[in-house]
């Protein structure tokens, strides 16, 4: 469960003050699929980082199942970022000089579960998302669809309870977006997975069970 | 800790093997050069004083100097002790010397100089001055009226040699000088060799046969200023100091390096020379890996701010860097090492850098190199971590979109 209560995001410009997110409040159960939609600099994407724990809200707090992690140090954040949360860039952000199948198994050795083979992991990860045959090639021998999809991959790695993704699907064409959005939809469905993802295409509304709007970091709309 | 050391060590080898090669290379390049520096000017110190330290003993002080204790002036029945000196185990040979300061004169130009009567045989047998001729021949035990000189006394018309200007600068063998002994007796000499030893000290000496040197010191007949003493490689010089003193009461020792006053003071100037020279060194080893380091995680800085944000420990990006540096400062040393051993001190070997006191050949010291290298990796450790400590204090967010 994710619970949200009186988030506010102020970015202060001198002596002018934006507020990012204002007073921002929700609840996600466990297993949902939720969409955050809102117009360009209505706060998505500024949610999303205080929800993955990338970045820390000015007011307000944040509630995985029951404990405040708003509050917690970085290094404790990074830990809990490793074991229970994935994270989707909109621009890809894998790391050049590793190939996908090393992108993906990289967050794994660092969690280094005993008894957890990571690279047969990664392995199979890469093949669940249509990557199966692509796992030596670097990310510059990948399409930008492909390379979002490795990201995907890499996300769920560590078998993350909740998957963040920052308009995944905002610089790929549209069978690309397709098969990312697919992905998600199956993870959800199939691994119970918590997906939240960010955008601003309102047909994306159809992969979720869960809206919520945003506008001038105001939540506007909240629901199915 | 096993994990982040992983991760760490499993970023740094792809970074290297993926890197880019030519600034890695670059890099090692530096080090490889930086390494080389501060095993030479060591070197070449440590060569230039073994060079001085062995023309010291060898033309000027022997192994072990005996001498009179306290107000004495001279050993008696010297001849006797030689004898008994040279019968220990260890000693190659023993010479005793009689010294008298004495002026040599030459057309207008007088020198003060050190007039040491010796047996030429035995000074063969400890000293390599017979070897250091530049005209004429040595002396022979039965030689009267003939005075050997150095060159820094005879000039020999040698106008660059350090004393010449207060030198009898025309003087060449065969010719004659007078010596004004300091007993006031005056006696021409005819000039039977000139030597240049190189080592400045020898090379203001003259000698007479210790015939000669009786005939106008008669009181000095078998005594002796000082006796020196030639051993054995690697025979201790204390343990033949404890026999000689167990001969006879009322002598006085030195051993060659407690003479060696202006080789110290050299040995000291060059290694404070050396030692700003290693700062110097050691900063621009640093400053190397710093902008390698830096340019590097600035240009990485969104790559590090992914690591982070998917979860990879600060600690285990900053161990990469590290790793990295440990990498490149290594490889340089390695070869830097390899190189100096077995290409820069062979090729100095054929071509020795020429000193006045003789050639300096190049040496390493184990001790000096681990200490060097240890150094080395401390530095390039430090200079590495500034950059990326730096980089690790960026937040998540602002290192991927600045």
């Amino acid at each position: 469960m994710v619970e949200v209560r009186n988030l506010a995001k102020i970015y202060g410009l001198g002596e002018v003050q934006v507020r990012a997110l204002d007073d921002i409040s929700f609840n996600i159960a466990d297993g949902d699929m939720v969409c955050i939609m809102g117009k360009s600099g209505s706060g998505k994407s500024t949610l999303l980082r205080q929800l993955g724990l990338l970045d820390r809200p000015t007011s307000g707090d944040i509630i995985l199942d029951g404990e405040v992690v708003t509050k917690l140090s970085d290094d404790a954040r990074a830990t809990l970022r490793l074991q229970h949360l994935g994270y989707v860039f909109q621009e890809y952000a894998l790391l050049a000089e590793l190939t996908a199948h090393e992108n993906v198994y990289l967050p794994g050795m660092m969690l280094g579960d005993k008894g957890v083979d990571f690279k047969r992991r990664a392995k199979e990860l890469l093949e669940l998302v249509g990557l199966g045959k692509r796992i030596k090639h670097y990310p510059k021998e990948l399409s930008g669809g492909e390379q979002q999809r490795v990201a995907i991959a890499r996300a769920l790695i560590n078998s993350p309870r909740i998957i963040f993704a920052d308009e995944p699907c905002a610089n790929l064409d549209t069978i690309s977006s397709k098969k990312v959005m697919e992905t998600l939809v199956n993870l959800n469905q199939e691994m119970k997975v918590t997906v939240i993802f960010v955008s601003h295409d309102p047909d994306d509304k159809k992969y979720a069970r869960g809206l919520i709007f945003l506008s001038d970091g105001k939540m506007i709309k909240e629901g199915s | 800790m096993t994990r982040l050391f992983r991760v760490a060590t499993f970023l740094a080898l792809k970074s290297i093997v993926r890197g880019n090669i030519g600034i890695i290379l670059l890099t090692i390049f530096m080090l490889v050069l930086v390494t080389m520096n501060l095993l030479f000017v060591p070197g070449l110190i440590s060569g230039a004083t073994v060079s001085m330290n062995t023309i010291l003993v060898k033309t000027y002080s022997g192994d072990i100097i005996i001498e009179p204790e306290g107000d004495k002036t001279v050993i008696n029945h010297a001849g006797d002790l030689v004898q008994s000196i040279e019968s220990i185990d260890g000693v190659v040979a023993a010479s005793a010397r009689n010294n008298v300061n004495a002026y040599v004169t030459f057309e207008d130009e007088r020198v003060n100089c050190v007039v040491i009567g010796i047996d030429p045989a035995q000074e063969r047998a400890v000293f390599d001055v017979a070897d250091s001729l530049i005209e004429g021949r040595y002396l022979d035990s039965r030689d009267r009226g003939e005075i050997l000189l150095g060159v820094q006394i005879a000039g020999a018309d040698l106008e660059d040699i350090e004393l010449y200007s207060s030198s009898l600068r025309h003087v060449h063998a065969g010719d004659k000088v007078v010596v004004t002994y300091s007993n006031g007796i005056e006696k021409q000499y005819t000039v039977k060799g000139i030597f240049d030893t190189g080592f400045i000290q020898t090379d203001v000496q003259a000698f007479v046969t210790d015939l000669e040197f009786n005939s106008v010191m008669p009181n000095m007949n078998n005594k002796a200023s000082s006796i020196r003493v030639k051993l054995e490689e690697g025979v201790d010089p204390d343990s033949i100091i404890d026999r000689v003193a167990g001969m006879r009461d009322g002598l006085a020792f030195q051993t060659w390096d407690e003479t060696a006053g202006l080789v110290e003071s050299m040995t000291e100037s060059f290694t404070l020379i050396n030692q700003i020279l290693n700062v110097v060194n050691y900063l621009i080893a640093g400053i190397t890996v710093f902008i390698v380091t830096y340019v590097d995680v600035i240009n990485r800085r969104r790559q590090i701010g992914i690591q982070r944000a998917i979860g990879i420990k600060s600690h285990s990006i900053t161990i990469s860097y590290l790793i990295r540096a440990l990498f490149y400062a290594v490889v340089g040393l390695i070869i830097g090492i390899l190189a100096f051993k077995y290409l820069i001190i062979p090729v100095e070997a054929r071509h020795p850098f020429e000193f006045p006191f003789g050639p300096a050949y190049l040496t390493t010291k184990p001790v000096y190199t681990a200490r060097m290298a240890f150094i080395l990796l401390v530095v390039s450790l430090v200079a590495a971590f500034i950059p990326v400590w730096r980089v690790m204090r960026i937040k998540i967010l602002d290192a991927i979109w600045g």
